[in-house]
């Protein structure tokens, strides 16, 4: 068993850093796009809180794969042929970026009104007042949801080898044909996945002890 | 509009705003011009690419992927509910072993993806000499794995309950399984039906992942339906997701609609109590409720601060459901610590 893994570590450790890239470069994009759709849907001008909230409505209710094929192959219809990982990068972070927006905004909705009227009152404008007041408050309550999306962004990643990114996923799929060792080929993975995500897992609730608003 | 961020706007805002407006339509209008041209110059638009649709065999052999789709989100759904109850009743259990083991179970099929659980529920299967199916491979990995959510789920929703509850009932002599049955279980699965519903919807955007092991759900019959060499990948593709998106819209609806419902019945705050189990679409379910509440509160003409005051308290008890569970879960950690 054990040389198994010593053998097809090489293989493993490649899938493991195609995996972690795509996390990186997606979740990234998500944290932009969720801001600047946040944004829109707070924002006082109505075309822009409706772009806002079909943009959410569309990625929240179509499956993963769906939007991977559509950027994909769909898009490559029209012309637009980019490689399998960069498009697998932005339809994950457009997806995750939907999901994204509805933490954010839910954590500037979680400061009461009354904060942001104080500081208006004291006589602070629009930026000083989310540095100062809204953002320090925000980012408090949205912690554990965010650990939540990038452990969701995580395991989402493994999608990417519908369309043959050669991640993880698609490494232990591939052990299976070539060694028909099916089950040890699984599980490496899974305890790859395992381990990273439960140390992702402990992070997230380490900075929510340290950071969360004790009540 | 209620928003922390933007106080009743004056008539310079308002003039801002309209301006703001104007040009944003504008930039829509052009984008929207810019993609219409790339696809018209794309050959996309043309009718015989479309034309496939709406011949009605085309349409049967779609909607059969739907109704594939539908059969096996439900086969999975009610298998997770009583596996994932029976795992969340085993965490709350006194016995270490029990609880041990399912804690293993639920951390291991959080976190690995999905996909990895199909290919074990497929390839594993087959491997260990059980020739299943699609159909079943695909149940057998989303039941292991919304088994191990759907427990989370369940276990926030019993820990929710006040305590008192439970002492009430020990009080009046009543074992463990009257209990459950008569008390606990009945308030808990009313706090908790939004968010199942919820699951559910979540859980049928999953079943497309049982593409990639050859099941016939929706997307894997837009690639294979007849006319799929006439149309195109666009077109198939777009009218696959318009029909996932319908299903799961509306499942989606009907969560929301059923956790509005609970919360004007007061029996607690629904998917909100349970938020502490994590899980993105179940917050914004309640999210969402709480934007609907204010809006309804407007069109009555009442003060919608005093719905946002509300829920803030709401969600301020809910917050402390949630430190509750993360204390008994530090409880639980410490005392298999003292034990060891």
């Amino acid at each position: 068993m054990l040389e198994f893994y010593t053998e097809y570590w090489p293989d493993y450790w490649d899938g493991t850093l195609v995996t972690l890239r795509l996390v990186v470069i997606s979740f990234t994009l998500a944290c932009i796009i969720g801001v600047i759709i946040a944004g829109f849907r707070v924002s006082p001008v109505p075309p822009l809180r409706s772009f806002a909230s079909g943009y959410v409505a569309l990625f929240r209710n179509m499956p993963l794969l769906v939007v991977f094929f559509l950027a994909f192959f769909g898009v490559g219809d029209l012309g637009f042929v980019f490689g399998p990982f960069p498009t697998a990068a932005v339809a994950l972070g457009m997806y995750t970026g939907a999901y994204m927006a509805e933490v954010i905004r839910s954590g500037i909705n979680s400061v009461s009104s009354g904060q942001a009227e104080a500081g208006r009152a004291i006589g602070l404008g629009f930026i000083p007042l989310l540095r100062e007041i809204v953002i320090p408050q925000a980012v408090r309550t949205v912690i554990a949801p965010i650990g939540n999306l990038f452990i969701a962004n995580f395991k989402n990643t493994a999608v990417a080898l519908t369309i043959s990114v050669f991640e993880l996923t698609y490494i232990s799929r591939k052990l299976i044909n070539e060694t028909a060792r099916t089950w040890l080929s699984l599980l490496g993975a899974a305890i790859i996945y395992t381990v990273i995500l439960l140390f992702a897992g402990w992070v997230f609730r380490t900075l929510e002890d340290r950071y969360a608003i004790k009540r | 509009m209620s928003s922390v961020l933007i106080e009743e706007l004056g008539p310079r805002g308002k003039a801002r705003v309209r301006v703001a407006t104007i040009i944003s339509i504008l930039v829509g209008i052009v984008l929207l011009a810019l993609v219409v041209w790339k696809l018209g110059t794309a050959g996309q638009l043309t009718w015989a690419k479309w034309e496939p649709f709406t011949v009605w065999a085309n349409l049967e052999f779609l909607l059969g992927g739907l109704v594939n789709t539908i059969k096996a989100a439900l086969a999975a759904m009610v298998f997770s509910i009583i596996i994932g109850f029976f795992f969340a009743l085993g965490r709350l259990s006194r016995n270490a072993v029990v609880r041990g083991l399912c804690v293993a179970y639920v951390e291991f099929f959080r976190s690995i993806p999905l996909l990895l659980a199909i290919f074990m529920g497929f390839f594993g299967l087959l491997a260990a000499g059980l020739d299943v199916g699609a159909f079943t491979s695909l149940v057998v990995a989303l039941v292991a794995y919304n088994s191990a959510v759907l427990s989370e789920i369940f276990r926030a929703g019993i820990k929710s309950l006040d305590k008192g509850q439970t002492e009430a009932a020990q009080a009046i002599g009543m074992r463990y399984w009257p209990m459950m049955r008569i008390v606990i279980l009945p308030q808990a699965v009313r706090r908790m039906v939004p968010a199942i519903v919820a699951q559910l919807a979540t859980l049928s955007k999953d079943v497309s992942l049982g593409f990639v092991i050859g099941y016939e759900e929706v997307v894997r019959r837009g690639q294979g339906f007849p006319g799929f060499s006439d149309a195109g990948n666009f077109q198939a593709y777009v009218v696959v997701g318009v029909v996932y998106f319908i299903l799961v819209w509306m499942l989606a609806r009907l969560a929301r609609y059923l956790e509005l419902r609970q919360r004007t019945s007061s029996i607690g705050t629904g998917a909100a109590a349970i938020d502490g189990a994590g899980l993105e679409d179940i917050a914004a379910l309640s999210e969402e409720a709480d934007a609907a509440e204010v809006e309804a509160a407007a069109a009555r003409g009442e003060d919608p601060d005093r719905v946002v005051d509300s829920q803030t308290r709401a969600r301020g008890a809910a917050e402390e459901q949630g430190t509750k569970l993360n204390e008994a879960r530090k409880g639980d950690r410490d005392r298999r610590r003292g034990r060891d």
